[in-house]
């Protein structure tokens, strides 16, 4: 035992002396988490989107299209967008640019084709290099178009008035006959306000789970939330180059020439794992601590927390040291171990959500250490004990460890 | 000539020996395959809402107006289920209250509750939002048209709301005509991700290894000078970069109707960016001395530059200060005129301070990674 925590010892300290792969491998995943973090994170509590840069181009240039402009104007309106008033030909350019997510035409006769109560049509010029913005747009202009509708019904006899004043010669209107006319409408106003101020009838939503559904990912636990998924995916980059050693030393003759010690080739193979368990554990460790201070980063009982990271550092500890004991030299080892971690980090929702992929992909996250550590952690946020992750990563760790040992053993005395 | 053919050779080697190796096509094809998917899934755009959003209505109300108004929500979009009580599983549910035509008659505003699932869909969601608002919209017209008269005879007769103002959507004139797919947007992505990624990797590991193991001091004994062994070196990356990009392309045009717009010019935008991911693998190896070092920079520079760049999410939704700091990544210029080229139809005019501004960054680093060539450590 002592032999053992000798090497052990010594192993810790000269991976310590030439640090800088596994700081690299650790500034990777809090840079990963750090970026998504400042794109998803949303700005305000209201708002989730940036506001969509919407131009408008006003072919009517009339009292109508003027009192429309305005309506964009209001201050909830500028949260969601930010309108720029240009031709057809500014507006296209805006969109290459990536400067609009679309184009809003108010067509030529738009306020006269209101005031005299015909159809109208809006255009929505959609920017086609993007995929989401543009529909909120349609949404907002289609909602619009039905309030805009509802106005020109309801004040048709003025709308009519007015078409008539701008048709005529001015000295030939008869202005008198202006004030019961102005009276009709300021009745219809006052009636309009016991409808709209406040509005006659409201949405009060409300955000529900399901029995038994899993916590929801607000975007402002989304550090939370990303950061286990990249802590476990570069875990597992940073304890394969650790174990890595187990190759090279059978390969340059040092463990040769270590077994004429008196070293037991167990000692050697438990040192091996027992320091990529070790250093497993102080990564993620190290993540979390640094996630905690820097991302304030939420993990919930630090004692599940601790114990969920030790299982999941012992399971990879274990998974490597098989691989490396069917592997023949560092270039294998190299050229599948990478391969192999993305693929348990693309499966099991290190660099995508789970629940966005497709069910055939949610199954084989299963057999992932990613998915149960990333589920595991979940649950311990939420305040619960990840027992089926505990349970899956520790019998399949030692399932790992059982046909891992007693191959190493016998690679090291050939 | 004879130097050409040289730098010719050696980088037709380095290529034959790269696609020899076994993990070859699972890191330049397979593995980018797998994130198409992934990606192409998971941005299906308007595809990700199903065909029709599904509204739980739980009408308690004990007059006439509720069955009214849940008339003006039906649309074709939206598939309206009653409910007798409150149901334990539901996307959306809203319910109208007992007094809901009560206090409508007495002109009293009212809160209806929209209750709505976090997992279900957010794109369902604000469909079945937008025509709750829209529904409201209506009625509310209707009820400021019939203006102060008795509301309680209103559904016995009223002026019907007529929908004046309507919207149409279009694309701008000679760009698509088709809504684009999760695919036209997932493809390019990952193929300037991989490029990064692999040419950076495998690029960078090779020029080290080649330099430990003294490949590149036996190479000067042929008729070579180190200059023209820099340029085979910096040409293979290139190539290795390039091979990737046809490949995922015409996988892409085979099995996901990839349309890059314009082929010769995004080819172009490929082969530039390609050049001046080429030359900074060349720069990372003749710098570093250890192939975890390499392998933990590349997959740092190329996931960041790849997130910065708009590889993975629609660069719409990212905030304007990290669009901004965006252009720092190569990707970000390759993506826009990739964009600029497939969904605009744009031409070279459209793309030239794209590739300006990728050419002056293949030119800056080819200088700085010819400066740091090494033969030997």
């Amino acid at each position: 035992m002592r032999r053992l925590l000798l090497i052990l010892k010594n192993d810790i300290l000269r991976h310590l002396k030439a640090p800088v792969a596994i700081l690299l491998y650790l500034i990777i995943p809090i840079a990963m988490t750090g970026l998504i973090g400042m794109i998803f994170t949303p700005s305000s509590k209201d708002n989730t989107l940036p506001p969509i840069q919407v131009v408008l181009v006003d072919k009517d240039k009339g009292l109508a299209s003027r009192l429309f402009l305005g309506a964009f104007d209001a201050d909830q309106m500028k949260k969601m967008f930010q309108v720029t008033v240009a031709d057809e030909a500014e507006g296209r350019r805006r969109m290459e640019k990536g400067k609009a997510s679309a184009m809003v035409v108010i067509p030529a006769r738009f306020t006269l084709d209101v005031l005299e109560i015909k159809p109208v049509v809006l255009e929505v010029v959609k920017n086609p290099a993007e995929q989401f913005l543009p529909d909120v747009v349609e949404e907002f202009m289609n909602t619009m178009a039905v309030m805009l509708s509802g106005a020109i019904q309801a004040f048709e006899p003025e709308a009519r008035g007015i078409r008539l004043m701008l048709d005529g010669p001015i000295d030939a209107f008869p202005w008198e006959s202006l004030g019961p006319e102005f009276g009709k409408a300021q009745k219809k106003v006052v009636a309009a306000e016991k409808y709209l101020n406040p509005l006659l009838i409201r949405l009060q939503e409300e955000k529900t789970k399901a029995v038994g559904a899993k916590a929801f990912m607000t975007r402002s636990d989304i550090f939370s939330a990303v950061l286990p998924g990249m802590a476990v995916m570069f875990l597992l980059f940073i304890v394969q180059t650790v174990m890595r050693d187990i190759i090279s030393e059978r390969e340059d003759g040092k463990l040769r020439r270590m077994l004429t010690t008196p070293l037991r080739p167990g000692e050697l193979i438990g040192a091996r794992i027992a320091g990529g368990w070790l250093m497993g554990f102080a990564i993620l460790l190290v993540m979390a601590v640094f996630g905690t201070l820097v991302f304030k980063a939420y993990w919930g009982s630090p004692g599940y927390f601790l114990l969920l990271a030790a299982v999941t550092a012992f399971w990879t500890a274990s998974f490597f040291a098989l691989m490396n004991a069917f592997l023949k030299n560092r270039n294998q080892a190299g050229a599948i171990s990478a391969p192999v971690i993305l693929a348990f980090s693309v499966f099991g929702g290190s660099m995508l959500s789970t629940e966005a992929m497709p069910k055939a992909f949610q199954a084989i996250g299963l057999a992932t250490p990613n998915r149960w550590f990333i589920d595991g952690a979940a649950l311990v946020r939420e305040g619960r004990f990840p027992a089926a992750a505990l349970l899956v990563l520790a019998a399949s760790g030692l399932i790992l460890l059982f046909l891992a040992v007693p191959l190493l053993r016998r690679r090291s005395t050939v | 000539m004879r130097r050409l053919k040289r730098i010719l050779r050696i980088a037709g080697n380095d290529i034959r020996i790269m696609v020899k190796d076994k993990v070859f096509f699972f890191w330049t094809l397979a593995f980018p395959i797998l994130f198409i998917l992934l990606f192409g899934y998971l941005y299906k755009g308007g595809e990700t809402a199903p065909p029709s959003a599904e509204l739980t209505v739980l009408n308690q109300d004990e007059g006439r107006w509720g069955a009214y108004f849940l008339e003006k929500i039906k649309s074709p979009g939206i598939v309206l289920k009653t409910a007798g009580t409150e149901p334990a599983e539901y996307n959306r549910l809203i319910i109208l209250p007992p007094d809901f035509s009560e206090k409508i008659e007495a002109r009293k505003d009212q809160a209806l509750a929209l209750k709505k699932r976090e997992d279900a869909s957010a794109a369902a969601a604000a469909r079945v939002e937008i025509r709750l608002y829209q529904a409201i919209a209506r009625l509310l017209s209707e009820l400021v048209l019939y203006g102060d008269g008795d509301l309680t005879k209103f559904l016995d007769g009223h002026a019907e709301f007529r929908d004046l103002v309507t919207v149409k959507t279009r694309y701008p004139a000679k760009t698509i005509t088709v809504v684009p797919g999760g695919m036209d947007h997932a493809i390019p992505g990952i193929t300037v991700q991989f490029i990064m990624m692999m040419v950076l990797i495998y690029g960078g590991v090779t020029v080290m290894e080649d330099r430990k193991k003294g490949v590149l001091s036996r190479l000067l004994f042929s008729p070579l000078s180190p200059g023209a062994l820099y340029q085979a070196k910096l040409l293979a990356r290139w190539l290795m970069g390039m091979l990737q990009a046809l490949m995922l392309f015409v996988v892409g045009k085979i099995f996901f109707r990839l349309n890059l717009g314009d082929v010769p010019l995004s080819l172009l935008v490929i082969a530039v960016f390609a050049l001046a991911t080429a030359a900074l693998s060349v720069f990372i190896g003749s710098l570093m001395g250890k192939e975890d070092m390499i392998i933990g920079l590349s997959i740092l520079l190329a996931n960041v530059f790849a997130g910065l760049g708009g590889c993975w999410w629609p660069i719409e939704v990212v905030p304007p200060a990290v669009r901004t700091m965006g252009m720092i990544s190569p990707a970000y210029w390759a993506m826009d005129a990739l964009h600029k080229l497939r969904f605009f139809q744009g031409d070279f005019a459209a793309v030239a301070p794209n590739l300006g501004v990728l050419l002056a960054l293949a030119v800056v680093l080819s200088i700085l990674a010819g400066r740091f060539f090494k033969i030997r450590d």
